[in-house]
């Protein structure tokens, strides 16, 4: 960085992520890490750790409990439940990612332009978060997959549709705060362009809620697609989706209980991942500051 | 006779290593009629000494020594036992009017849920005190504010309720946390003459907690000034100002701006006082004062009487003496 | 007061028209035909031409707009395509059912989350605040459909406590049917509630007109709850009245997991039957719904809070 000018050495100062040893790192943060980090290699590499062919039928080994053989059973057709299990990461996983993506960097980028822009612009952006906010989220995320079709893809769809309010709503009301500290009037006075005091000074300062935020949403986004999977409005079957899993598994929850208990613990795991790495990471920024 | 003897009185928040004193072994005695005043820059510990004889901490804190009021401990009393001395034989009122309200209940519950706690008076009678006492605190029109908001009041009033809630039940020692700080100049002299006229009317004693020492040289009968935690001085009013005893009374002193000198100059002390996980072994005043030697490095002074019968915990206590008044 | 409630009124105007305008957007201008989507593919000309014109679809957007406002102010919501009934109706017989799960995990919620927020709040960072934080970050994981399916083996199929589903004739067997369903809804609510309270407790905790209480010698139980409880509650209440809105969107799920005949459930089968007048129809209801709700949480909020109608 060839500039020296104040502003922009004390911003780099504030931006610079310097990560504390791991000793120091808060628990939440490393057990979280960890779930997820094994979640996604999971994700990536299903064929490495799923014994089996995940849609392959077996009619002689229908609705087996838990053996050596299907640690976690078998389904009504004979598949084996920790194949799908595991090959359902990929699916997921994904879903966590792409359904969050979006909303995350349009909203964050809507917010930080209305915060710093403030007045009319403002007025309106509420007025349309308040709107927003009437419709049950999962109701209209329905409704817009009833017109679009069922199916993963027109899902990303309808949660970006709506999803981005939310990170637009945090990042604004974090950057109306940094807008009003010293050295936003700095670049200011530098004569930065708007564009880069919002982009390069005030949205890295004020982006930590966001961040935080779309920790806990691709939890949500997770549950969300499962549900979605459920009604059979998400992942179709035979797709291996945890969701899906648990749908087929409801005519068998007393005669065959893994089918369903442990794609839901798969559920419960990974969004505990995404909730513990979203606390740590408050933690983590919060004592940054 | 004293009303109140303390004895070592420490008050501590957290446990293990990150414990922290705020108040460390304090004594001191309030006789009855009598007005005491705390003094001390902010950090110094004279807040959480005055919620300490009430076991009033917040979270986390811890109380030990001996707090003695009509011959019982109040650091070993029972939760009834300390109800039962709270708000009914001693009252305390705070410096911030506009938090020590609770927001969202009109002020007649609030005086009304004191005098349920502590006195017979029921229905018809309790409304009637409660407006005796809003009166009694000077508030116009007290029947109809009874029903209204603590936001609805100026600051000055709202001090005024707060009082009023405080001597609801006629206490006989009322303990203030800095009650004219948050005000403006001219309130502050209302706020101080009602505390004292109705001091004399109810035959309360009064512990006043500040750091106005013009506060303390218009109100008060004694006072007791606080450093890091522990009092450095005790005394008369009168013959602390005569002839200050420790080198930071001296130094508090110097810096209070006169009216009457004009234009003279306003020595402040120089640096902050310690923080509470950092005090300086010794004296704790040490890096900042002019009198220190090796002992105040080394040796803690402590609180004896060293100036005629004055306590001091200087140990220089007659050099500084010896210099007067800077005032 | 009055004026507090007359202004929050007029606000629900430019809601209502929003709301209108957003379902009006998703049902033209969303890519998919609703006519072949009803009829399938091979559909004939003529038919898709008369759902069209049932439909109200050959005409010009502006044109379409001001019928459709107009038809939901009158309250014509038009009619189910499958059931031939006005869809009014329907939700009619159909939303109090969701309504009263509704009401009913949200009192849940708060029986649950009340208690033990204190609990946290006063033991905080101590075993039972480790406890019961830990717990309710796993049941904040749980997805509501398998909560709801063991719960319905576990409770109703295996131990026989309470129905498999459907929605009873009387209200004490309406209130019996919806206790499994509406425990389900509850969890994760309860979930959010209790740590939203928790932090306000703690909050609230060492406010000076706590201290200014307890200085006064009343009863710890008077303290928790008068001056404690009751400002703790003041900024809980914003996120329970948002919370409504998620409650319906999970009533959606839990109905269909209980076989409950609410609006959730109706919702479900009609997008399934590709029902579009009722899916639209639901969709603004159940906003106008939460908008109300909102409403009445700001009442709510500026009774318990003398400060919010200055």
């Amino acid at each position: 960085m060839s500039e020296s000018a104040q502003p922009e050495a004390a911003d780099a100062a504030r931006r610079s992520v310097r990560l504390p040893r791991p000793g120091h790192l808060p628990l939440p943060f490393i057990g979280g890490a960890l779930i997820l980090g094994l979640s996604v290699f999971v994700a990536a590499f299903p064929g490495l750790f799923a014994p089996y062919d995940p849609l392959a039928f077996d009619y002689n080994a229908v609705l087996q409990g838990p053996s050596a053989a299907h640690p976690f059973g078998t389904d009504n057709f004979g598949r084996d439940v920790l194949s799908r299990v595991i090959h359902a990461y990929t699916i997921d996983m994904q879903i966590a990612i792409f359904a969050t993506i979006f909303p995350f960097v349009f909203g964050t980028a809507v917010g930080a332009l209305v915060g710093y822009a403030g007045g009319i612009a403002e007025t309106i952006f509420g007025r349309v978060v308040d709107a927003v906010i009437t419709f049950p989220f999962l109701v209209l995320v329905i409704a817009i997959v009833s017109v679009l079709g069922p199916g993963l893809g027109n899902m990303y769809i309808a949660v970006g549709l709506v999803g981005w309010v939310f990170y637009a709503r945090i990042t604004a009301a974090e950057v109306r705060v940094q807008k009003r500290l010293d050295y936003a009037d700095a670049g200011r006075a530098m004569g930065y362009t708007h564009a880069r005091i919002i982009f390069r000074h005030l949205l890295p300062n004020a982006i930590t809620p966001a961040i935080v935020y779309w920790m806990t949403d691709m939890a949500l986004a997770i549950l969300l697609g499962s549900s979605l999977g459920y009604l059979g409005l998400g992942a179709q079957p035979p797709a291996a989706e945890w969701g899906v899993q648990i749908a087929e598994a409801k005519n068998f929850m007393s005669t065959a209980w893994w089918m369903g208990v442990f794609p839901g613990l798969a559920i419960v795991v990974t969004g505990l991942g995404f909730s513990l790495l979203g606390d740590g990471l408050a933690e983590l920024l919060r004592t940054r500051r | 006779m004293s009303l109140l003897r303390v004895r070592d009185l420490t008050a501590t928040f957290g446990a293990g290593a990150s414990r922290l004193t705020a108040v460390n072994r304090v004594s001191f005695d309030v006789a009855q009629g009598e007005v005491l005043g705390l003094v001390g820059e902010s950090g110094s510990g004279k807040s959480v000494t005055l919620r300490a004889l009430l076991r009033l901490l917040p979270v986390g804190g811890a109380v030990s020594g001996r707090v003695e009021w009509e011959g019982r401990d109040l650091v070993t009393a029972g939760d009834r036992e300390l109800r039962a001395v709270r708000g009914r034989q001693i009252s305390m009122i705070f410096q911030e009017p506009m938090t020590s309200l609770n927001p969202v209940l009109p002020v007649r519950v609030q005086i009304e849920e004191n005098l349920r706690a502590h006195t017979g008076l029921r229905g018809r009678a309790r409304t009637a005190r409660a407006k005796e006492l809003l009166d009694l605190v000077g508030i116009p029109d007290a029947g109809r504010r009874l029903d209204e908001f603590p936001h609805q009041f100026s600051g000055g009033m709202r001090q005024r309720v707060m009082i009023a809630i405080a001597l609801a039940s006629e206490p006989r020692l009322l303990l203030a946390d800095e009650p004219t700080t948050a005000l403006d100049v001219t309130i502050q002299d209302q706020i101080l003459k009602l505390i004292l006229d109705l001091k004399d009317q109810l035959g309360m004693s009064v512990v006043l907690v500040t750091h106005d020492l013009g506060v303390v040289a218009e109100t008060c009968d004694r006072m007791a000034v606080m450093y890091a935690g522990r009092i450095v001085e005790t005394g008369s009013v009168t013959d602390v100002f005569a002839r200050p005893a420790h080198a930071y009374t001296a130094g508090l002193m110097a810096s209070v701006p006169r009216a009457s000198a004009a234009r003279s100059v306003l020595h402040s002390i120089e640096g902050t006082p310690p923080q509470l996980d950092r005090v300086p072994p010794g004296c704790a005043f040490h890096p900042r004062c002019r009198f220190a030697t090796d002992i105040c490095r080394r040796d803690v002074p402590a609180l004896e009487p060293r100036v005629g019968e004055r306590l001091s915990a200087c140990h220089h206590a007659d050099a500084v003496a010896a210099e007067g008044s800077p005032v | 007061m009055p004026e507090f409630i007359a202004r929050r009124l007029v606000q629900l105007i430019p809601t209502l028209i929003f709301i209108l305008v957003v379902v009006f957007v998703l049902v033209r201008l969303l890519p998919g035909d609703p006519a072949s989507a009803v009829l399938g593919d091979r559909a004939l000309d003529a038919d898709v031409e008369r759902i069209n014109r049932e439909l109200g679809l050959d005409r010009s957007i502006p044109v379409q707009f001001w019928v459709f406002v107009k038809s939901f102010l009158t309250g014509d919501l038009g009619n189910s395509i499958s059931l031939r009934i006005p869809v009014t109706q329907l939700i009619a017989d159909r939303l109090p059912i969701t309504m009263l799960l509704t009401l009913m995990a949200a009192a849940i919620a708060l029986i649950i989350a009340i208690p033990l927020a204190f609990v946290a709040a006063l033991r905080r960072e101590r075993l039972p605040d480790t406890l019961i934080r830990g717990g309710f970050q796993v049941g904040l994981s749980m997805p509501v459909f398998y909560i709801g399916l063991v719960l319905l083996t576990v409770f109703g199929a295996n131990l026989r406590w309470f129905p498999v589903g459907g929605y009873g004739d009387t209200f004490p067997e309406h209130l019996y049917h919806l206790f499994l369903p509406a425990v389900t809804l509850a969890l994760s609510l309860s979930a959010i509630l209790m740590r939203n309270l928790r932090a306000a407790i703690i909050e609230v905790l060492d406010a000076d007109y706590v201290t200014f209480a307890r200085s006064k010698g009343l009863r710890t139980r008077l303290i928790l709850f008068r001056h404690i409880l009751r400002n703790a509650l003041i900024s809980t209440l914003a996120l329970f009245g948002l919370s409504i809105g998620t409650l319906l969107g999970g009533a959606v799920i839990t109905e269909t997991v209980f076989a409950i005949p609410g609006a959730g459930r109706l919702m479900v089968d009609s997008i399934y039957g590709r029902d579009y007048p009722v899916v639209q129809g639901l969709t603004v209801t159940l906003a106008v719904v939460v908008s109300i709700t909102f409403l009445l949480t700001d009442l709510l909020q500026a009774w318990l809070d003398p400060r919010v109608t200055k």
